[in-house]
């Protein structure tokens, strides 16, 4: 006898199976969930930790080249506003962008740009569109539809400066090492979703 | 169905007396401690998995030590609260950190901790969120909402609060009784017992 027990009730539908895009590169754990109806692109070398939730039931989501989307994490989840992508493109996460621990980015053309850290628990708006190398830092909320410039970190329940310390390009470098690293460690499966 | 084993409860407790519910997640379970008499509540997320991938040095003991979560007795982690070792780059690459915690330490709902160490009889409140490579000494209270940020010591006996973090009071003469968590433990479980 296996020493796992398994439940004899079928699988929970879990709904609708997104069609997705993946590259042969990323890495995505067994245990992200993928849902929706939209098509879900993730681009190269890109992470996507356990329990990370991808949802395009209101559109497209974009994922571009090494970012990493943390554990519960979610993109396109609906927010309360209810808005759904105009465009077709729910979100939008550029290149290099990290999504850390239960970080929430609501559908409706959402776009993140290349560099930008959404800090855990943040939640970004529907329709905001985020500037290039910014940070979020934690349980920061960004309106809907807000537009934030490059290099802005928000910090302290709004608080907003601008980054000069030119680090953009060594965050990238930084970043690349981290997921040399995910992807030894994080068994990924991306069968599991095609 | 009829079944003779007793009916399955909402926790699983361990020979040492660890209470782990069965609706918590643990990834990487081999290299998660447990001290013993911890208690691990549903919806808990403890990132086993985010393992050292860089030794510190070769001649400090051969067998390597793959531990990524250690957690002392007594320690209570609520309700979807989060504990992942912190990563950073160590000599030009990159690697995760192991997070050790010591006795007594409660964890609030939905906090997340990327804590490098925690002391002992440390209470962190309703979601707060510990930076990464945060160091937390011994009898050290931190209020709900409260985000540490990376790096940040907080000597033993104080109290901080904000966004970000700030020291704003000291523990009380006499005040650290109330970071015994032995009576806590007893009121959750299978057959958990009322508070005394």
């Amino acid at each position: 006898m296996s020493s796992k027990r398994h439940s004899i009730l079928p699988p929970a539908p879990s709904g609708p199976k997104p069609p997705v895009h993946f590259s042969s590169s990323i890495t995505i754990a067994d245990s992200a969930v993928l849902t929706g109806t939209h098509s879900i692109a993730i681009h190269g070398e890109s992470v996507v930790h356990p329990r990370a939730r991808l949802d395009s039931l209101a559109g497209r989501i974009t994922v571009g080249r090494r970012c990493v989307v943390h554990e519960r994490a979610t993109l396109g989840a609906v927010g309360v506003s209810g808005r759904v992508a105009e465009s077709g493109a729910a979100v939008t996460l550029a290149d290099y962008v990290t999504v850390e621990v239960g970080a929430a980015v609501e559908a409706g053309d959402t776009v993140i740009g290349e560099g930008t850290v959404v800090g855990v628990g943040a939640k970004v708006g529907a329709g905001a569109v985020i500037g290039k190398h910014c940070t979020l830092t934690p349980h920061t909320e960004i309106a809907a539809g807000e537009v934030l410039p490059d290099y802005t970190v928000v910090y302290s329940n709004g608080m907003r400066r601008t980054d000069k310390r030119g680090m953009a390009e060594l965050k990238n470098k930084g970043l690349a090492r981290q997921i040399d690293v995910l992807r030894r460690i994080i068994p990924s499966n991306p069968g599991k979703f095609a | 169905m009829s079944s003779r084993r007793a009916p399955r409860g909402e926790y699983i407790e361990t020979e040492t007396g660890n209470k782990v519910a069965r609706k918590a997640t643990l990834l990487g379970t081999q290299n998660i401690m447990l001290g013993g008499k911890t208690v691990i509540q549903p919806e808990v997320l403890i990132r086993g998995d985010l393992i050292r991938t860089i030794q510190a040095s070769t001649q400090s003991g051969a067998a390597s030590n793959n531990t990524a979560v250690s957690i002392g007795r007594y320690c209570f982690l609520s309700r979807g609260c989060c504990l992942r070792p912190p990563g950073r780059l160590y000599k030009g690459a990159f690697t995760f950190m192991p997070l050790r915690m010591g006795d007594h330490v409660f964890v609030g709902p939905g906090s997340v901790v990327q804590a490098a160490s925690i002391g002992s009889h440390v209470h962190i409140g309703t979601n707060v969120v510990v930076g990464e490579f945060a160091i937390i000494k011994d009898y050290v209270r931190i209020l709900d909402g409260t985000v540490v940020p990376p790096n940040m010591v907080i000597p033993s006996f104080s109290i901080v609060a904000g966004q970000p973090a700030r020291l704003i009071g000291e523990v009380p003469e006499g005040g650290h009784e109330a970071f015994e968590l032995r009576g806590l433990y007893k009121t959750v479980g299978n057959n958990p017992q009322p508070a005394s």
